[in-house]
């Protein structure tokens, strides 16, 4: 046999493809300029489009008049090569950002991608290698991605924390946060406040203890680490059993990117479920801070007041999903959130004093909450072996796909999902690593709808409903042109006008939304980006479409130019 | 670099899975030898793999090294036919194609702890056998573990 033939060096995937490499060099978006990033609306500089998480823009050359215009300008096609994490579970659930006529987003299994937002043109890429062994409960998705300091930020499905060189995609540093054989993982979009980049962790049907933490925006280095559970001792402890081993495998995960109050200095995050999900006779007691808003100290990491939406959740309902502030006519700073429990809060964000709550989904079997607050569970899994059905399902009657409000109308649109669950507990010992569920929960098959619901956050009335016979199960966008965007799970993308409800346009995107909707300007011409992709934990919000088309394109819109 | 065979190869044989064209077309997903990387004094983990004639394998099929970080895989196609290796890599996946009887280097970098798949993506490769893991050991630094007392694993 003669000598082997020289096959040379592996090289990069996307040395054999049309990527550019490079792309252009933007102005540094600092804390000074995203504090400021409603007086820039050609952009969308961090996760919600501003620190307040109105999901709100002033552009409005898109209005209700011409919005049966729109039409697409182009499409970005995510696609997969070869063996990847996660093939059941792919999803395209980022929100992405645009900064001066630069796109950054994120994609399922690891990818990050920057792209020109006029052409769709593919400038660099990243992929970061992820282990087909993490313990991820619902898919091998990434939210988004933060930009500045010349940077971009990304939390990797293995719990890392990378900054990437915002004009190359090469990376900076690499800091590891979480414990995959813990049961943690990342998914969450990190936001950067001063010079750190904030990020929770996920994990909460591993038994993990839950966690935020704040990094330097240059080094990588922890700031503080701020513990959703406390240990024995610290306050809140005493919610749960004062003899157990509960409070280590609490839950509590922070995997929904906080908002901010630049005044306040405080971060107000969304925390998720108590482990095990289910079985609350092996944690005895309300399970702070699981289920809460917590106003954190973003110069500490301390917990200055927190609200718990459901102590003792015994029904999956994760509070993680967004906290929009907003000031009521009287200047008092407010805070809503929509809870899984179907429940609508408000609530002052200077001291966590509930002002206001109110159901906004049409079935709640769980229990009810009194408008003073008050939680009295009715209906949950109690005796083992024992199904229990209950409204909302285990994805609640909204998920973590975020709601918008429009400061012209005063209304706040909710992504609403009408679909129930039915658990049968089973109590099982914890092991690293394994789902911690503690039940066994099989959500409804068929049974269910969905629409956006505009609410008045300052009276608790619903002034319109736009019905749809599928959950919605994706973000909303809402914009002083008047209207409101939202995704539909069998695919439609679709314009509604803001004051009324009424559909105005639609387009067929070929495969179900779970994601986050954006508009942003380029050269004096407004764009509207969606990227789409069914999948995820569909069989937690809507298992009827376990089996609807996947795909992972982004969508971006505008007007005619001529 | 070591291989490791038992009983459960007889297993595999006995059922036609470890080979061509006998009880299915291809080896199954996750069959196969298991082999080990060695650390240099450069902290750089090296291994072989050989994709043997008419087998449509990766051999060893699963390949474990101590812990995450650089790799330098030497992959010799021994085959009578063309194939190729995409590789998972932190940055890009990393593609390699091995015609008829060559030999080529991969280097790579990757997280510890973590199991990762590849495969040659060339006229189904992958579907009929040559699919492989490279299995990182080990465990995340101190600094991103829990605080909280050990707890029971599996």
């Amino acid at each position: 046999m003669t000598d082997y033939v020289d096959a040379g060096e592996a090289v990069a995937h996307r040395t054999l493809s049309n990527v550019k490499g490079e792309a252009p060099a933007t102005r540094n978006v600092d804390y000074d300029r995203i504090q400021g990033a409603r007086s820039e609306p050609e952009n969308w500089l961090t996760y919600y489009g501003t620190y307040d998480g109105q999901r709100y823009s002033t552009l409005n050359q898109i209005t209700k008049d011409n919005v049966r215009k729109l039409t697409p300008a182009w499409v970005f096609q995510a696609g997969s090569t070869g063996m990847h994490s996660g093939a059941s579970t792919y999803s395209f659930e980022a929100t992405p950002l645009v900064v001066d006529g630069v796109m950054y987003v994120s994609g399922p299994d690891g990818k990050v991608w920057a792209i020109d937002p006029k052409t769709g043109d593919e400038l660099w890429r990243y992929k970061h290698a992820s282990p087909f062994d993490t313990s991820l409960c619902c898919g091998n998705v990434n939210r988004g991605v933060a930009v500045g300091h010349g940077k971009v930020y990304m939390y990797t499905l293995n719990a890392h924390l990378i900054a990437l060189d915002a004009t190359t995609g090469e990376k900076v540093w690499d800091t590891t946060n979480g414990d995959v054989r813990a049961g943690e993982s990342g998914s969450a979009a990190p936001l950067i406040v001063k010079d750190m980049v904030v990020v929770g962790s996920a994990g909460g049907e591993f038994g993990v203890r839950g966690h935020l933490d704040a990094f330097d925006a240059q080094t990588g280095e922890r700031r503080w680490r701020c513990y959703t559970v406390p240990k024995p001792g610290e306050p809140g402890s005493e919610t749960w059993p004062d003899d157990g081993e509960a409070w280590q495998r609490g839950g509590a995960n922070c995997w929904i990117t906080p908002t901010y109050d630049p005044e306040l200095e405080l971060l107000f995050q969304g925390t998720g479920n108590p482990a095990p999900d289910f079985d609350g006779g092996v944690r005895e007691g309300d399970n702070l801070y699981t289920d809460s808003t917590v106003a954190i100290d973003v110069n500490t990491g301390e917990i200055r007041w927190h609200y718990q939406f459901t102590p003792h959740d015994l029904w999956d309902y994760d509070s993680t999903m967004e906290n929009v502030l907003f000031d009521a006519p009287d200047g008092r700073k407010l805070l809503a959130h929509a809870d899984k429990n179907g429940y609508f809060f408000v609530i002052d964000r200077t001291n966590g004093e509930l002002v206001r709550v109110f159901p906004f989904v049409d079935r709640i079997t769980w229990g009810e909450i009194t408008p003073d607050g008050k939680v009295t569970p009715k209906i949950y899994p109690d005796e083992e072996g024992v199904p229990v059905h209950f409204w909302p399902g285990p994805a609640g009657g909204k998920e973590w796909t975020h709601m918008s409000y429009n400061p012209e109308t005063g209304l706040i649109y909710i992504p609403v999902q009408e679909v129930g669950a039915t658990a049968t507990r089973r109590r099982r010992e914890f092991k690293e690593s394994i789902p911690y569920w503690g039940a066994g929960v099989a959500v409804d098959l068929d049974d269910h709808y969905g629409f956006v619901s505009a609410v008045d956050p300052l009276t608790g009335e619903e002034k319109w409903r736009w019905n749809h016979e599928y959950p919605m199960c994706a973000s909303n966008v809402t914009t002083a042109g008047g209207l409101v965007f939202q995704g539909t799970p069998s695919g439609e993308f679709v314009a509604l006008d803001a004051t009324t409800g009424e559909k105005l346009w639609q387009f067929q995107c070929g495969s179900g939304h779970h994601s986050s909707p954006i508009t942003f300007e380029v050269d004096g011409r407004q764009y509207v980006a969606v990227p789409t992709g069914w999948g995820g934990w569909v069989e937690g919000f809507l298992p009827g479409l376990l089996g609807a088309a996947a795909g992972d394109a982004l969508f971006c819109f505008a007007l005619p130019e001529d | 670099m070591t291989a490791t065979a038992d009983e459960r190869a007889d297993v595999l044989h006995k059922a036609g899975l470890d080979g061509q064209n006998r009880t299915a077309l291809g080896r199954m997903l996750g069959t196969g030898d298991v082999g080990y990387a060695e650390e240099g004094a450069d902290g750089i983990m090296r291994a072989e793999v050989r994709i043997p004639e008419d087998q449509l394998i990766f051999s060893p099929s699963i390949i474990v090294f101590p812990h995450g970080g650089d790799i330098e895989l030497t992959i010799i196609n021994d085959d009578k036919n063309t194939h190729c290796a995409l590789l998972p890599h932190n940055g890009d996946p990393k593609i390699i194609w091995l015609v008829n009887h060559s030999k080529g280097t991969a280097r790579l970098n990757l997280d510890g702890p973590g199991a990762y798949w590849y495969g040659s993506t060339t006229g189904n490769d992958e579907g009929r056998g040559l699919t492989a893991a490279l299995v990182m050991g080990g465990e995340v630094p101190d600094s991103a573990k829990l605080d909280r007392p050990p707890q029971p694993r599996p």
